[in-house]
């Protein structure tokens, strides 16, 4: 597959999932190397066939009449056609795996591409881990399946039936005694096969929450080293280690017991077929090659019988992720994404006509927000106010149309946000969150947000712009720098700091800015907000306020209240209203300040409580 | 290093590890893997008997007996091999990860790993099953040696120059073993870290979907998605690739043997120096040879892997020798340990603490601290601050023996402290670091650690901390399963729940390190209200918050790892600017009348 069209590629509309039609869509494009795969299966079996029967020939006819120069053509023949079926069957192998992986890698892009574009519901029930394990694990069941049970399935089941056949072609009573040591193999090993399964489990588990176990002590070597707790984990880990060895142990001896049902099943076999080899020799009605043939046989049928068994296991595991990918690919998102209508460039201008909104896991009785009505000119840069819970980062997320409000309508620039063209609103509109997301991978790639149209210049650009080429400087690869899962390696200043420079880049005409809490010294802080001023400049703002200093610079104050608009206006007309919520927000603040300024009298949080039940 | 050239060593030194499992495991496996050498005499009777040559000396239903005996033999012999192999294994590599886990939380001195948590997991992981390996390795040796030698033997005595014509090719796959075994293992590492950067990437996408969907950028994320996908297709293929290589070249190697013996045995065969049951045995005994030569090849790659394992288990011992991990040591692994019951030392009461010159550095980075000088006594509230990069983290560390020191000295109650790590742990000191970690567990386990205390003092503790009302919202209470299996908690309550595994231990001195940054304000207040009215409480806390600032007998304003003023608030106001400038955008807001920065949290 071509990377460059998995932007645009949408899965398919139909949702009736089987294996057969996940085949038929994902392999189609690929017949012609299933074909050749196809042949060199059928060629190698045929090939592998004729071994047994040219050591035949070369037994009875050393032992009988045939000249020597028949017996060194049966041994150069021999030679020709067992490094024949060897390079064949590698080949096979290779073509089924590059068949497999680009197929399924199609399947894993269309997956991801489909969930990503469910709503936020869809997202909020499952975690991260159960993603990857819907989106890889269930499809790579598939890869396995595709890229190793045709080869080995397909190629061994040729070669069991190519077996029989020659055996029962040469003796019906050989024939018809391998042909129900096969039956009986199959039926016991897919038995004794099952045996093993939960207990690898159990002891994939226990080795599972061993290593979790020493991660976690690892990550908080501090934690324990400096509370003394060392005798204490080294406790717990004997726990751990206990469990890991008996269940290891135990599904080891249960594991066990599939191969040596298989090698015991063989030893039958062989008292089976060489008895009546040397009873059928004895008599005369067969040649001593011809049972050096057989046995030869037997040992060939082993193999298959042992893959076939196993691989269909992986068959029934194929076919629960199957069923599971269909599920996920028949989802549809609850946001219709039919909006063409592109928002005009520079700051928008927001309106929230009549909005209310529940939840969808809520009934409509748990309104979180409750008819908010409120217009925003381009370029008004405002302060929301309100409690914890009070709708403020619901608010917020109708403004990127993560929701679609219940009742109302929310509109940008005039444009209602569901008529807009979804992923041109979400880039007009740009977030900044208290948490930043950042990524494995270069900083540019962090700051790009994988988008390699962006050029270095301008990414150097708005880093010099935000004060950042200091910083820059001091990184070990400039742009190339790797940056850690999550961002480990960075601290919380800076990682706001590339956030910021990250919502720069898309130069929307709108930001949230969930201002980031304390967690920065002060200094750091001065340095976060001057970038955000920059940021801020020529664009429509709302900024979730968490200290009264930030709403200083605002133009005009929204406060929320358990779902309410319960007061909008321009921030120094409110200010200067001694009944405003916000004029009494200040004053509250303000004697707080003063008696922790005094160190004794007041206790201050009661100060301070006392000023919040008033606003609510 | 020297172990690094010879593992056998240490190897010995851990085979006393529950010695008797050891050794019948290597005799049960001896006897599975020499005893196929009868097989091919089994083979050889039967074949010489069919066709009525002279040597057969028995009829071929007692050679197909004999041969079927010995499988019966080795069936029950597998059994036995596999559960004492298991039971060994399992012994001895939990051993190795116990000793190193119990080096890196209980020895002396500081502990620092030299890479990631996740990447010591791999070593903790990859590196034991090396080992591990490796004494399977020794355990299949000798039956494979005495297998091949029996072999060999045998064959010479039928037909020398067969025998030894057969042998080229063989002892080729010897050498294409070793050449593309440590490919085929690169390979195979490749592309599992190909697979992991996939995973990663969706479960960063799929843990940030909300950001990722408000950002607009999907198109973007997906199409490096494809691109990592591609990446992992490429591993992948070239493993295959390899592996589908090796097989033939192996599977081939015993072909053209046998080819060489049909060429050869053509003549041999006419003129009755060769039967069709020397041409069974030799056919019987080809593969197996081959395995046993490549196992001997294997063996040599192994031997060098294993040096390398446990050099790379050395490092993450930093100062101890790597004899620490193969030390035998006596566990019951079979039944269940008694309950854990803690053992305190006792301790005089604490009166001060004396920091002299302290300099200590990070690894591999510059920062660090240089010469602080300080003391703190009994119930003073001593504050550490400056701004972010000046070293107060390092200070805390590297006075609490987590990080090691390049000079200075610590004394309690005027003893010099030697070795810090163990002598600052409960009930002396008892710690916050700046991020605190639960571990997956409940919140009971996280807090209590092992400390003997009755669930009323664990939910005092979690008052004391301001978890009270947060716990009371967890259905399963102190049950409660946290960490990251568990129930998500917030930066702020993983703070408070480290804070509350710290007051229980009632040690004399408490260490905190910037408690207040997931806190909000008037929470942090809370929490050093409940600390003061608890009793008489000695602090070392790294704070840039006036709370705590304000609060302080006595400030260290640290800049650049050196401190540039201590004393009572006010004194250090006026002797540092690095104070002032950190506390200024707090002030001008006072004087003007308007709201100081920091304040309102809830809002």
């Amino acid at each position: 597959m071509t990377t460059s069209t998995a932007p645009t590629r949408r899965p398919p509309a139909d949702r009736q999932t089987s294996l057969a039609t996940i085949l038929m869509r994902y392999l189609a494009p690929q017949r012609g190397w299933a074909s050749v795969m196809a042949f060199l299966l059928l060629a190698a079996t045929g090939l592998q066939l004729l071994v047994p029967q040219l050591l035949r020939r070369f037994i009875d006819g050393a032992l009988g009449t045939a000249p020597g120069e028949e017996l060194t053509r049966i041994a150069l023949t021999f030679l020709v056609v067992a490094l024949l079926t060897q390079v064949m069957n590698a080949v096979a192998t290779y073509v089924a795996a590059a068949v497999g992986w680009t197929a399924t890698n199609l399947l894993r892009e269309d997956l991801a591409a489909h969930t990503l574009g469910l709503d936020m519901a869809f997202h909020n029930a499952r975690t991260s881990g159960e993603m990857i394990e819907r989106i890889d694990g269930d499809v790579t069941s598939l890869t396995n399946f595709l890229s190793v049970f045709s080869v080995r399935v397909f190629g061994g089941a040729l070669l069991l039936i190519g077996i029989l056949v020659a055996l029962w072609l040469e003796n019906r009573l050989m024939g018809a005694v391998l042909t129900c040591f096969v039956i009986l193999e199959w039926v016991a090993l897919s038995r004794t096969r099952r045996a093993g399964v939960p207990a690898t489990q159990l002891e994939r588990e226990a080795n599972a929450k061993l290593f979790g176990f020493i991660e976690e002590r690892l990550q908080g070597l501090d934690d324990l080293r400096g509370n003394g707790a060392g005798a204490y984990t080294m406790h717990r880990f004997g726990d751990v280690m206990r469990r890991v060895y008996h269940d290891t142990r135990k599904a080891w001896m249960l594991r066990s017991i599939v191969w040596l049902s298989s090698y015991a099943l063989f030893v039958v076999g062989m008292a089976v077929t060489v008895g009546s080899s040397i009873y059928l020799v004895g008599r005369g009605t067969l040649t001593v090659g011809t049972a050096y043939m057989v046995f030869q046989y037997l040992l060939m049928l082993q193999n298959p019988i042992e893959q076939i068994t196993q691989q269909l296991q992986e068959l029934q595991k194929a076919g629960a992720g199957v069923q599971r990918i269909g599920e996920l690919m028949g989802m549809r998102s609850a946001l219709p994404r039919d909006g063409t209508t592109r928002l005009p460039k520079g700051p928008l201008s927001v309106e929230f006509d009549d909005v209310s909104f529940h939840y969808p896991d809520v009934g409509p009785d748990q309104l979180t927000l409750d008819g908010v009505s409120f217009r925003l000119a381009p370029g008004t840069r405002v302060g929301l106010l309100g409690r914890t819970g009070s709708g403020k980062t619901t608010l917020t997320r109708l403004l990127f149309r993560l929701y679609d409000p219940t009742g109302g309508s929310v509109l940008l620039s005039g444009t209602d946000a569901k008529d807009a063209d979804l992923d041109g609103l979400r880039a007009r509109v740009g977030l900044v969150s208290q948490e930043v997301q950042l990524f494995r991978g270069t900083l540019r790639h962090n700051l790009s947000f994988f988008d390699d149209s962006v050029s270095d210049e301008r990414i150097l650009a708005v880093l010099s712009e935000l004060g950042m080429t200091d910083w820059l400087e001091r990184q070990d690869d400039g742009l190339d720098t790797l940056i850690d899962s999550g961002g480990r390696n960075l601290s919380a200043g800076e990682a706001q700091l590339i956030a910021f420079a990250r919502v720069f880049l898309a130069d929307p005409g709108l930001i949230v800015l969930d201002e980031p809490s304390s967690r920065l010294d002060p200094a750091t802080e001065r340095r976060l907000e001057a970038a955000m001023e920059r940021l801020l400049a020529g664009r429509t703002a709302i900024v979730i306020a968490h200290r009264l200093e930030t709403v200083e610079r605002v133009d005009e104050i929204l406060v929320m209240d358990r779902g309410r608009l319960v007061e909008h206006g321009r921030r120094d007309r409110l200010a200067q209203d001694p009944d405003s919520r916000y004029a009494r927000l200040r004053k509250a603040a303000l004697s707080l300040d003063l008696a922790l300024a005094g160190r004794e009298g007041l206790a201050p949080h009661e100060a301070h409580d006392e000023a919040l039940e008033e606003l609510a | 290093m020297t172990f690094s050239t010879n593992p056998l060593k240490l190897v010995m030194a851990l085979g006393r590890q529950r010695r008797a499992y050891f050794i019948g495991t290597a005799f049960l496996w001896a006897t599975i893997h020499a005893t196929p050498i009868i097989f091919g005499l089994a083979m050889r009777g039967i074949f010489d008997a069919l066709s009525g040559s002279a040597g057969a000396g028995a009829n071929a239903w007692s050679f197909l007996a004999m041969g079927l005996g010995l499988d019966v033999l080795r069936i029950g012999l597998f059994v036995g091999g596999i559960y004492t192999w298991a039971t060994w294994w399992l012994e001895m590599t939990l051993h190795v990860r116990s000793s190193l886990l119990r080096y890196l939380v209980e020895a002396s001195g500081s502990r620092r790993l030299p890479d990631s948590p996740s990447e010591a997991v791999t070593r903790f992981r990859d590196d034991v099953n090396d080992i591990g390996e490796y004494y399977e390795y020794w355990c299949d040796f000798w039956g494979f040696a005495a297998f091949a030698l029996a072999a060999f033997a045998t064959m010479l005595a039928i037909n020398p120059l067969m025998t030894l014509l057969a042998s080229v090719p063989l002892a080729l796959t010897i050498f294409l073993t070793r050449l593309l075994r440590p490919h085929i293992r690169n390979a195979r590492r490749l592309s599992r870290e190909a697979t992991s950067r996939v995973t990663d990437f969706l479960g960063e996408t799929f843990g940030s979907v909300q950001a990722v969907k408000a950002s607009g950028r999907e198109p973007f994320v997906l199409r490096h998605f494809a691109t990592l996908n591609a990446a992992r297709k490429r591993r992948a293929l070239t493993d295959t690739l390899l592996t589908e290589l090796f097989r033939s070249v192996t599977d081939n190697m015993v072909n053209i043997a046998t080819g060489i013996i049909l060429l050869l045995g053509a003549a041999a065969l006419k003129d009755g120096s060769f039967t069709v049951g020397d041409f069974a045995l030799f056919v019987t005994y080809l593969p197996r040879l081959t395995q046993s030569l490549s196992f001997m090849g294997l063996m040599v790659v192994q031997h060098k892997r294993t040096g390398v394992a446990f050099e790379r288990l050395g490092r993450l011992l930093v100062d101890a020798p790597v004899e620490a991990l193969v030390t035998p040591r006596a566990y019951d692994l079979e039944h269940p340990q008694p309950p854990f019951v803690e053992s305190l030392p006792n301790v005089e009461t604490f009166q001060r603490l004396d920091v002299v010159g302290l300099t200590a550095h990070h690894p591999g980075g510059g920062r660090g601290v240089e010469g602080v000088t300080f003391s703190v006594r009994r119930g003073e509230f001593v504050v550490v601050t400056g701004r972010v990069g000046s070293g107060k983290t390092t200070l805390l560390r590297a006075l609490l023996g987590l990080l090691p020191r390049d000079a200075g000295t610590v004394a309690w109650n005027g003893a010099t402290v030697t070795d810090p790590a163990s002598f600052f742990v409960p009930p002396r000191t008892a710690y916050t670091p700046q991020v605190p970690r639960l571990f997956s567990d409940s919140l009971r386990e996280n807090v209590v650690m092992g400390a003997a205390v009755t669930d009323a003092e664990v939910r005092e503790a979690l008052e004391q901390a301001v978890l009270g009302p947060d716990l009371a919202n967890m259905q399963a209470g102190l049950d409660t399963e946290v960490g990251t299996r568990g129930v998500r908690l917030s930066g702020g309550q993983v703070q408070r729940a480290a804070a509350a595994r710290m007051l229980l231990r009632k040690a004399e001195l408490l260490v905190f390190d910037d408690i207040s940054s997931a806190l909000d304000v008037e929470t942090e207040r809370r929490l050093w209200d409940g600390l003061f009215t608890a009793g008489e409480t000695t602090c070392l806390v790294v704070s840039h918050r006036r709370a705590a600032l304000e609060r302080a007998d006595h400030v260290i304003v640290l800049d650049e790892g050196r401190v540039v003023a201590q004393g009572a608030l006010a004194d250090v106001l006026d002797a540092a600017p690095e104070l002032a400038a950190l506390l200024s955008g707090e002030r001008e807001e006072t004087r003007g009348a308007s709201a100081h920065a920091g304040g309102v949290p809830a809002l």
